[in-house]
């Protein structure tokens, strides 16, 4: 009755008219942030942070969750249309959306995308409602050695989420828990690594290093491989877009296996929606009775990444809700967003700021259907904003990325910041240094850091606490196979190697 | 590629180094557990534990395919010189004049565009600054000579 009574006081919020206003901007410009390549959720995010800052948190939160599940959806526009995923969480949806665009049929590929995106968004959303307030109260257990546990658990979950080569995603996040380091110590009041610098005492901002690294790296790099956008014209009637029978048929398992696949690897500390899409989209080819229609414009080849991607995108708010620990690089913002507010995620979140966390629930249903409506009955305008010359967009964004750089102090300084994590930025794509664990490190370091000398403080400096309590040994463990995971695929891979190596040198 | 790689591999080995010495300045050990030094001097260790296994996979393997610096190259470096020119020059031209000509000779520069649509698009930017951040938001925006 108290979820249902929740459910009550979050809709009669969510559907006050600055809230509605505030979901009906937030998935819009996700939903045309998606459809432009070269931006995506976590630097949207952080450019709209400091608008947010005269806003009511509440719907702050609603208009900035609205952006990063609404893009999501948008993504699949580009990927079906011009070959060219708008984010990479719908790099899967191009394999067979395209080649279904090809074939005459991207109205159903959109369509379907569009009703799988809604309905593992609507259920995600059920399901994050029943989960993270029990989560929550089981957090309320952690102390320090649990807290430091968990953000190792994060640590090592990014090693195998992180990307090809996990050596250069650990130095993604040791650079990322390095610059934590930078200002004053909390504990001792010492500066550290400020060189005598009175802007650096504070620390470095996340919003300046947001929009340098995803914002206007993410421009320069477009700017080096001159991104050009050929748009497939097809006609958009109305009843173009309607899908099948049939192809509701092939779908409708592929959305709920999706959809449960999303759930689960977004709410993993490091998941995220990209990983969530890939995951999904390669589990059903493998399920699937007909694999080889896969690549060549199956309808559930654009089904299940789509439904995954969505559903993650809502689970991940559990960890961060719940936990107060985010799962990706846009949720690692929305936690800046919320300590800026003077709000803490964690477990006494739903106790403290139980409307925040329930309008925020409601609007996602909300969200929801106005993103459902509007990928089917407006895709012509989300295909005319890709004529836009990509060349016209990027100064745009570099001013904007600046401004929002500029706002957060009101000080060049972070202009400056920016400007030295654009070009750190732009680097290390081009060596493929992943990004996102160098911003959850940055967001998850001072959690780490205190963590772990308060709880050596309550042991006396005896690294057993972390051991001898059962959820921090656990979470320990777990922590101890994520990272030790890495080493275990090389030596698998090696071990299959070797034979196949002894066996050629005979054949020579 | 492969000199990138070394060279990558090398910046991380010397913030390691650097980190790790800057960091033994700094107490490692305070009254009640570890000290402000004590994250660093680890970090610092990590850093330099993963540049040695970069250097060495890029040692091994030695990709050549793919280059680091190519023609976008260069123009990429160009709008990152002019970025950093108009944030110099902020303080004189002000936001406002500041950005709106960084935007035309952006379009200009990656995207060949005519003269007379950079300065509009400029002109548009421009005015949604002042509007947007100066009178919305009420954010103080540096005004140069011009009181822009």
């Amino acid at each position: 009755m108290d979820l249902l009574h929740n459910l009550y006081t979050g809709f009669s919020l969510a559907f006050s008219p600055t809230n509605l206003l505030a979901a009906a901007v937030g998935v819009l410009i996700g939903q045309i942030v998606g459809v432009l390549p070269g931006i995506g959720a976590p630097t949207a995010t952080a450019l709209l942070l400091p608008v947010t800052f005269q806003m009511n948190p509440t719907t702050a939160i609603i208009m900035l969750a609205g952006i990063y599940y609404g893009v999501a959806y948008g993504g699949t526009v580009t990927s079906i249309l011009i070959n060219v995923p708008g984010e990479s969480s719908t790099v899967m949806t191009t394999l067979d959306g395209y080649q279904m665009a090809l074939q005459g049929r991207a109205g159903p590929a959109l369509t379907i995308a569009a009703i799988g995106s809604f309905i593992a968004g609507t259920v995600s959303t059920v399901i994050l409602m029943s989960f993270a307030p029990p989560l929550a109260r089981f957090a309320l257990k952690f102390g320090p050695p649990e807290y430091f546990a968990l953000t190792l658990v994060a640590f090592g979950l990014l090693t195998v989420f992180g990307g090809a080569k996990p050596i250069k995603t650990v130095a993604s996040a040791l650079v990322g828990l390095l610059i934590t380091t930078i200002g004053l110590d909390v504990v001792s009041g010492l500066p550290r690594f400020t060189f005598g610098t009175a802007e650096l005492l504070g620390g470095i901002e996340i919003v300046p290093v947001i929009t340098g690294l995803f914002g206007v790296a993410e421009v320069l790099t477009s700017i080096e491989e001159e991104v050009k956008l050929d748009v497939i014209r097809t006609k958009f009637r109305l009843r173009d877009i309607f899908i099948t029978w049939q192809d509701w048929i092939a779908s409708q398992w592929a959305i709920l296996r999706g959809t449960i696949i999303g759930f689960l690897v977004g709410i993993l500390p490091a998941g995220g929606i990209t990983t969530a899409s890939f995951v999904a989209y390669l589990l059903e080819k493998r399920f699937s009775k007909h694999p080889e229609r896969f690549g060549r414009g199956a309808i559930e080849g654009v089904a299940a990444p789509e439904s995954a991607n969505n559903a993650a995108a809502i689970s991940g708010f559990a960890p961060l809700l719940a936990l107060g620990i985010p799962g990706s690089a846009t949720t690692a913002v929305l936690l800046a967003g919320f300590m800026m507010w003077g709000i803490r995620p964690g477990p006494m979140l739903f106790q403290r700021n139980p409307d925040l966390v329930w309008t925020l629930f409601a609007s996602m249903y909300i969200g929801n259907v106005m993103l459902v409506l509007l990928n089917i009955f407006f895709i012509p305008a989300f295909a005319a904003v890709l004529r836009i010359p990509y060349t016209i967009l990027m100064p745009l964004i570099v001013v904007y990325a600046t401004m929002g750089a500029y706002s957060v102090n009101n000080s060049l300084f972070d202009v400056w910041v920016m400007f030295l994590f654009s070009m750190l930025g732009y680097v290390m794509k081009k060596l493929d240094y992943p990004l996102p664990p160098l911003i959850l490190a940055m967001v998850l370091g001072p959690l780490a850091e205190n963590s772990l000398r308060q709880a050596l403080i309550l042991s006396g400096g005896s690294l057993s606490i972390f051991f001898t309590r059962p959820i921090s040994a656990t979470l320990m463990g777990i922590a101890a196979l994520a990272f030790l995971a890495p080493l275990v695929r090389w030596a698998v891979r090696g071990l299959r190697h070797a034979p196949a190596l002894s066996a050629d040198s005979v054949q020579r | 590629m492969w000199l990138a790689e070394l060279l990558g591999g090398g910046v991380v080995l010397v913030l390691g180094a650097a980190v790790v010495v800057l960091s033994r300045q700094l107490p490692y050990h305070a009254e009640y557990g570890p000290g402000p030094g004590f994250l660093p001097f680890w970090l610092g260790l990590g850093l330099i534990a993963c540049a040695a296994v970069i250097l060495a996979d890029a040692g091994i393997h030695r990709v050549r395919s793919g280059k680091f610096f190519s023609a976008g190259s260069v123009r990429a470096a160009l709008v990152l010189l002019l970025l950093a020119g108009v944030i110099l020059l902020v303080p004189f031209l002000g936001f406002v004049l500041g950005f709106g000509l960084f935007t035309a000779l952006t379009m200009r520069l990656a995207g060949r565009h005519h003269w007379a649509l950079c300065v509009i698009v400029a002109v548009l930017a421009a005015l949604s600054i002042r509007w947007i951040f100066g009178s919305w938001l009420k954010i103080p925006l540096p005004e140069g000579i011009l009181g822009w």
